[in-house]
């Protein structure tokens, strides 16, 4: 809407400038992007792109937009670009350039020019009370344009010039880090591109209150990006190194298993590090077996301990307490409880679970009620939610038929609210299935398991109490995520096949799979019942 | 008989089925306190009482079973409140010898022996766990207010469907697998690029945390952006602002107290993290010098020493640990209730003025 009346009233002149701003805000854009590469050292500082290395090119490119929004800033002046400024850039903005300029001032007066403290202290603040003067006091066009264009102008010299190139070193006194020009020169460019495509956007929208909103905009949109690649990376590592040992020595092959005395084929999947022990006399390649098991066995006993007792305080809460005081600090409790660090879980479990169920012996059920303990707030938390949004009119309409308050809870609201009960579970599970720090105290044997836990066939009854006794559940085990702690904290990995990376991103990608897994359903879920709900 | 119920309520005051409903559950319940005592005494008969509630619960699930779910309902808020009350009990007992031995020296000692030989000085862990914090506050805080900006005000709702679940898988990557790939990829970078004295440092083990916590700040601050009243965004935008000048003017000061929580709680978060911090931090004890020296050779926070050392300690050693615990613990917790009442006060105060 606001660029249509622009080109209705100036078109030509604006066309021009708008062409122009909108160049500088993809040249600066690339050059974000490629920085980022070139920090992360995928692509060499030294690579020749057209004939120049690329952190040169990336310093020319700095000069063009630094170039490009100052005279964006004059032509807005001369009236040559449409624009509707302010009278000042605004205090934050003279603020965020004083600092940026106390910075740019002392960085180079005390490592450029090697000046004492007192030194760099003066050029630090000229040079900043300079930037932030700048910025305050001319008009918006002038003031948002004019100290961008200069440091950005400034970066690119120093980085087209050489002065900090590949091969420069720093190490600052106070810092045990030495800083290398293969890290430093990304970082300048990143920052200068931001800025300058942060004063570019401004001109892009004539500056005002429209301008304000793109450079805004922009810079929110870029860290919501920012986070995304984090994830993206995050699981693409993760994926792309784990998959080798996942798949070593893998094969498909026909099998058959008998059923009834009868051979049916069937395919036969080897994955061995799947399906393998951690350790053993006979094993090549050694698997997680053990703690694919542990973690299962884990969340089994985890969800049946908390999630009747969390749906049921939910209920409670939502349906039967009339005591507004109570509920909220039952709710206070609950929140406290879900914010509780996870290793003030295992130190509870360990004073307070072992010495009880399994004589002070790290054990299986002491793991299951540890978890348990930590899902029962995010159970209780969902469920509420889940219970209260389902709407007045379905009470009363059940009431009105003449039933109790329970009859209508177990066929209307529950039933109702169960979606969003069973969507929080399974949250609440992926986060708990990947919690090793609450284990750490309870639950772990060995650190290279040699035999999986055998829980089902070890029930025995009995007619002195406990009654029933279940030796896999009182012993300990290992479990996905402890498996990689152990491995990475051991600094060795059993066997000859594979190496203690090799090892920790094979167990890692199974686990993030898991967990991967289980928030993908859950989510799933959650959609498809807002939409169903949407459409009703 | 639903509606016998109701009539005979309105009648008689006295219905006669209560008061089995009640002999059952007395029975039941007295059973549960007996096995809960005899559970913190350890005995081995906790199951016998145990059993007996088992009984009586289901006994007065087949007979009245209306008044037995409300009761066994009021049971499971009970037992989730309680969990709270005996983490505090339990840490905080096992805490005091070495509250006893060490006095304030537990928190304030800065002099050598810090750690060891009858010492324990949580100083240098405090100093450290304060150090994390804030730098990963200072990525943390302004990225996650940015985001969620980003998804209750900007973004359409077709974006806002893929970068929500997005964000909340980020929350759901385990943190031994950040400390993983901090530890082989993050802390080996400083490394050998940047020539960092230990393997891993404050300022590795910030970086981390600060994304570890990014979620939840973004999550709760967007429920408090948007618990701002539709109208008053309306209204400002009826007087021609633009959208960013409603949200700097109108949305972001209306939500601030809520936004303020969030990051609260990202705090918290950032504090309490362990396995990533764990896995990446060098474990030596002391204070940096300078003290805004974050790539130095000391390292090691609250969390953990404790996870770090709890595996093999005993005596003062093991309650110097859960004194960390309690500290931790109770920080953590303060954080918590206080951004509650931020909350609840503005939901209070937006919701009146509706």
């Amino acid at each position: 809407m606001s660029t249509e009346r622009q080109t209705q009233l100036v078109s030509t002149q604006s066309s021009i400038g708008s062409r122009a701003t909108v160049a500088i805000i993809g040249l600066g854009l690339v050059v974000f992007a490629v920085s980022w590469l070139a920090l992360f050292q995928w692509i060499g500082g030294e690579t020749d792109v057209l004939g120049v290395g690329l952190f040169r090119l990336l310093g020319v490119c700095l000069l063009f937009i630094g170039v490009g929004t100052g005279a964006c800033g004059f032509a807005a002046r001369s009236g040559r670009i449409a624009a509707t400024p302010r009278r000042s850039a605004g205090l934050l903005t003279g603020v965020l350039f004083g600092l940026l300029g106390f910075l740019v001032g002392g960085l180079s007066g005390a490592q450029t020019f090697g000046l004492g403290t007192a030194g760099w202290l003066v050029s630090a603040a000229g040079i900043g009370t300079a930037a932030a003067t700048a910025a305050v006091f001319p008009r918006e066009e002038l003031g948002s344009t004019i100290p961008p264009s200069v440091f950005v102008t400034f970066v690119g010299a120093v980085i087209t010039a050489g002065i900090i190139d590949a091969g420069w070193t720093w190490t600052p006194v106070d810092l045990s880090v030495t800083l290398i020009g293969p890290v430093v020169v990304p970082l300048l460019t990143i920052v200068a591109s931001l800025i300058g495509v942060w004063s570019a956007a401004k001109a892009h929208s004539g500056f005002g209150a429209r301008g304000r909103q793109s450079g805004a905009f922009l810079l929110i949109s870029l860290s919501i990006l920012g986070m995304l690649s984090v994830l993206v990376l995050l699981v693409g590592f993760i994926v792309v190194r784990g998959l080798d040992t996942v798949l070593t020595d893998a094969g498909v092959g026909i099998g058959s298993i008998t059923v009834l005395n009868i051979q049916i084929p069937w395919v036969d999947v080897q994955i061995p590090f799947l399906m393998n022990v951690t350790q053993g006399l006979f094993v090549d390649v050694n698997g997680i077996l053990p703690a694919i098991v542990g973690t299962l066995w884990l969340v089994i006993g985890a969800v049946v301990f908390a999630v009747p007792l969390g749906i049921g305080a939910a209920i409670f809460l939502t349906e039967y307490s009339e005591s507004e005081r109570f509920t909220q600090l039952v709710e206070i409790a609950t929140n406290g409880l879900w914010s509780t660090p996870s290793i003030v879980f295992g130190l509870f479990g360990l004073t307070f679970l072992l010495p009880r169920i399994s004589n002070n012996h790290r054990s299986l059920l002491g793991g299951q009620l540890v978890l348990g303990f930590m899902l029962l707030p995010l159970v209780v938390i969902t469920s509420y939610e889940a219970i209260k949004a389902v709407p007045d009119e379905f009470r009363d309409a059940s009431a009105a038929l003449g039933v109790t308050r329970w009859q209508t809870i177990r066929s209307v609201v529950l039933p109702a609210a169960m979606p969003g009960i069973i969507t929080g579970i399974i949250l609440g599970v992926g986060r708990i299935a990947g919690e090793t720090a609450p284990l750490l105290f309870v639950f772990p044997r060995s650190t290279f398991p040699s035999s999986v836990p055998n829980v089902l066939g070890s029930f025995e009854f009995s007619l002195a109490p406990p009654f029933v006794t279940n030796e896999a559940l009182l012993s300990g085990g290992s479990a996905l995520p402890y498996q990689l702690y152990a491995s990475i904290t051991s600094g060795h990995v059993p066997g000859q096949t594979f190496t203690v990376e090799q090892f920790g991103w094979g167990t890692a990608f199974v686990l993030l799979i898991v967990v991967l897994a289980l928030y993908g359903i859950g989510i799933t879920t959650r959609l498809y019942f807002q939409r169903k709900l949407q459409h009703e | 008989m639903s509606k016998f119920d109701t009539l005979s309520t309105r009648v008689h005051r006295h219905r006669p089925e209560d008061d089995g409903a009640l002999a059952v559950l007395g029975v039941g319940f007295s059973c549960l306190l007996i096995a809960f005592v005899l559970f913190l005494t350890g005995s081995g008969l906790t199951a016998v009482p145990f059993l007996g509630f088992l009984v009586a619960a289901g006994v007065g699930w087949i007979a009245y079973q209306p008044t037995t779910a409300k009761w066994l309902m009021f049971l499971a808020t009970v037992v989730t409140v309680m969990t709270l009350g005996l983490i505090v009990a339990f840490i905080v007992r096992e805490a005091i010898p070495a509250i006893r031995m060490m006095g304030v020296d537990l928190l304030i000692r800065t002099n050598e022996p810090l750690w060891g030989s009858g010492t324990f000085s949580l100083a240098p862990m405090i100093v450290g766990t304060a150090t994390t914090t804030v730098i990963a506050m200072t990525i943390a805080a302004p990225l996650g207010i940015a985001g969620a900006l980003f998804l209750s005000e900007i973004a359409p709702s077709t974006v806002r469907e893929i970068v929500k679940p997005g964000i909340e898988l980020l929350a759901g990557i385990p943190s031994i697998t950040y400390g993983f790939i901090g530890f082989v990829i993050i802390n080996g970078f400083f490394d050998s690029q940047l020539q960092t004295p230990t393997i891993g440092n404050y300022f590795t083990v910030g970086l981390v945390i600060g994304i570890m916590a990014l979620p939840t700040i973004v999550t709760v601050a967007e429920d408090a952006i948007s618990t701002v009243p539709e109208s008053m965004k309306s209204g400002s935008l009826a007087v021609g602002t633009t959208d960013w000048q409603t949200m700097k003017s109108v949305t972001i000061p209306a939500a601030f107290s809520g936004i303020s929580a969030a990051v609260l709680l990202g705090v918290g978060r950032a504090m309490g993290e362990t396995m990533a911090a764990t896995v990446m931090i060098p474990h030596t004890k002391g204070f940096p010098s300078p003290l805004f020296d974050v790539f130095g050779g000391t390292g090691e926070t609250l969390t953990t020493v404790i996870a770090f050392e709890g595996g093999n300690a005993s005596g003062t050693h093991m309650s110097a640990l859960f004194a960390a615990g309690v500290i931790l613990f109770l920080t953590v917790l303060t954080l918590s209730v206080a951004s509650q009442i931020i909350e609840s006060r503005m939901q209070r105060k937006l919701g009146g003025k509706q």
